[in-house]
């Protein structure tokens, strides 16, 4: 079953086209990997997905919900709200709210927006902070976790709607690398489970390399190569997929 | 100074209607407040437009012009207000302009990311300001909110122009009856003083709780 479809989408910033024509499909419980130098556009491509940026051209279809450019606004807010239920999204910056409790942050939207009540909100809220490691964490503030256990819990929070989706957008780029570990840990687990359709936007090439299905590597707003990772990382087909991976490999 | 004591009623009492107009002033000014900022951020051409006029004008305009258009313009309308009703009416508007300002600095301090994670998960634009980007905002805006009210505090003084019987004008009352100027203004002046310390100190402690919190 398809999960993700897109048609033709360009995103254009100013004078700047980020995205130039992108054409996906993703089939439900793939995990697909993102790569590619910064400014590829692989974070827009991920947001577009969730309507966080709105589409200069083309289309998205998330589970046949179907976002177009230039749709008409009812229409527009109607899908853009059932595709954000469907798809959940970790941020580079954790983005937790700092004025919640680890437990608060996690069940906020379930009250809010699934208007569930409290306890059961709460109950189905401390079952995601266990699946993160984090239970004994339900009361403390996002300034009082580190790096790590802030990202896990923001993944708890995206984990708690329910989604069929799940979008990471440089998970591990703002942790201490000692703290990398962690958050790939819950990923991974995530990524064996059932169903669970994944977009990773990482830098980190052993978790693209073992946990993917696929690798996609952008540069300048197209997808230049797409692969299995063995074939991606032994055998890169394009020039431009090579150099990136020797200017990896250096380091 | 004994006169001033052998008084002190009626100088509390224009103490007491001080600081009635300037706590119903704050309190109609931060709905003001709360909807212009609200409009300036949100809204679409016409009502930014409309709320960046209102904020330009109340700032642009000396407080006592804005007084005695509410209470002797509106009048050449069929308006007649009690001066304490137009006192107040004006006043609210007038705070209603800068708590706009404080209120939408403090909502654009909050950083992009609260709102976009409140979007990615569900909700919509309206409930994400208002379950996580007005409680921080909030604690941002309270500092310039109570400086703002102290200001407010000494700013009700202007409407003895238009015979409210505040502390300035119960001075004045008072200096009308003993022909002695001194003391009655050394008096009040004492007790705004005394009242923007205290509002000053209640402020500081709030700050330093605020600051504790998460």
């Amino acid at each position: 079953m398809t999960m993700i479809v897109t048609k033709e989408l360009s995103k254009t910033y100013h004078d700047n086209e980020v995205l130039k024509g992108i054409d996906l499909e993703v089939r439900q419980g793939e995990i697909v990997v993102l790569l590619g130098p910064s400014g590829s556009g692989k974070s827009t491509l991920l947001r577009c997905l969730n309507g966080l940026e709105t589409l200069t051209k083309g289309a998205i279809e998330i589970n046949g919900v179907r976002l177009e450019a230039g749709m008409k606004n009812r229409a527009f807010k109607n899908n853009l709200l059932n595709i954000r239920k469907q798809t959940g999204m970790v941020f580079q910056q954790f983005n937790l709210y700092p004025h919640k409790t680890a437990l608060g942050n996690v069940i906020e939207s379930l009250l809010i927006v699934k208007k569930m009540p409290r306890a059961q909100a709460e109950q189905l809220g401390m079952k995601m902070l266990e699946r993160v490691g984090l239970a004994d964490k339900r009361d403390a503030y996002p300034s009082k976790l580190s790096g790590g256990q802030q990202q896990r819990v923001a993944i708890a929070r995206a984990l708690a709607m329910e989604p069929d989706i799940l979008l990471f957008d440089e998970p591990t780029s703002a942790l201490d690398p000692e703290l990398v570990g962690e958050v790939l840990d819950v990923m991974r687990m995530l990524a064996r489970e059932e169903g669970m359709t994944m977009l990773v936007v990482t830098h980190e090439m052993s978790f693209a390399r073992n946990v993917a299905n696929r690798v996609l590597f952008m540069d300048g707003g197209v997808i230049v190569e797409e692969n299995d990772p063995e074939t991606f990382f032994g055998q890169p087909k394009t020039e431009r997929a090579q150099r990136f991976l020797n200017k990896i490999n250096q380091h | 100074m004994e006169l001033v004591f052998e008084n002190w009623e009626l100088l509390f009492q224009g103490a007491y209607y001080t600081l009635y107009i300037a706590v119903i002033s704050m309190f109609f000014g931060l709905f003001i407040g709360i909807a212009v900022a609200l409009a300036r951020l949100k809204g679409n051409r016409p009502v930014r437009w409309a709320a960046r006029v209102y904020v330009s004008v109340i700032r642009g305009t000396p407080a006592l012009v804005q007084i005695v258009i509410v209470y002797y313009g509106l009048v050449d309308y069929g308006i007649t207000l009690g001066p304490l009703t137009a006192a107040c009416i004006a006043l609210s508007v007038n705070i209603g302009a800068y708590l706009s300002e404080a209120i939408r600095g403090a909502i654009l301090s909050i950083p992009k990311g609260q709102t976009e994670a409140a979007l990615a998960t569900g909700m919509t634009s309206w409930q994400a300001m208002r379950r996580i980007v007005l409680p921080q905002a909030a604690r941002v805006a309270i500092p310039p909110m109570g400086n703002t009210f102290i200001g407010m505090l000494k700013e009700t003084s202007l409407v003895s122009f238009i015979a409210v019987p505040e502390l300035l004008r119960s001075a004045q009352l008072l200096i009308a009856r003993y022909y002695v100027n001194m003391p009655f203004y050394i008096g009040i002046a004492i007790m705004y003083w005394v009242m923007s310390t205290v509002f000053s100190a209640i402020l500081e402690a709030v700050e330093k709780r605020l600051s504790k919190a998460y």
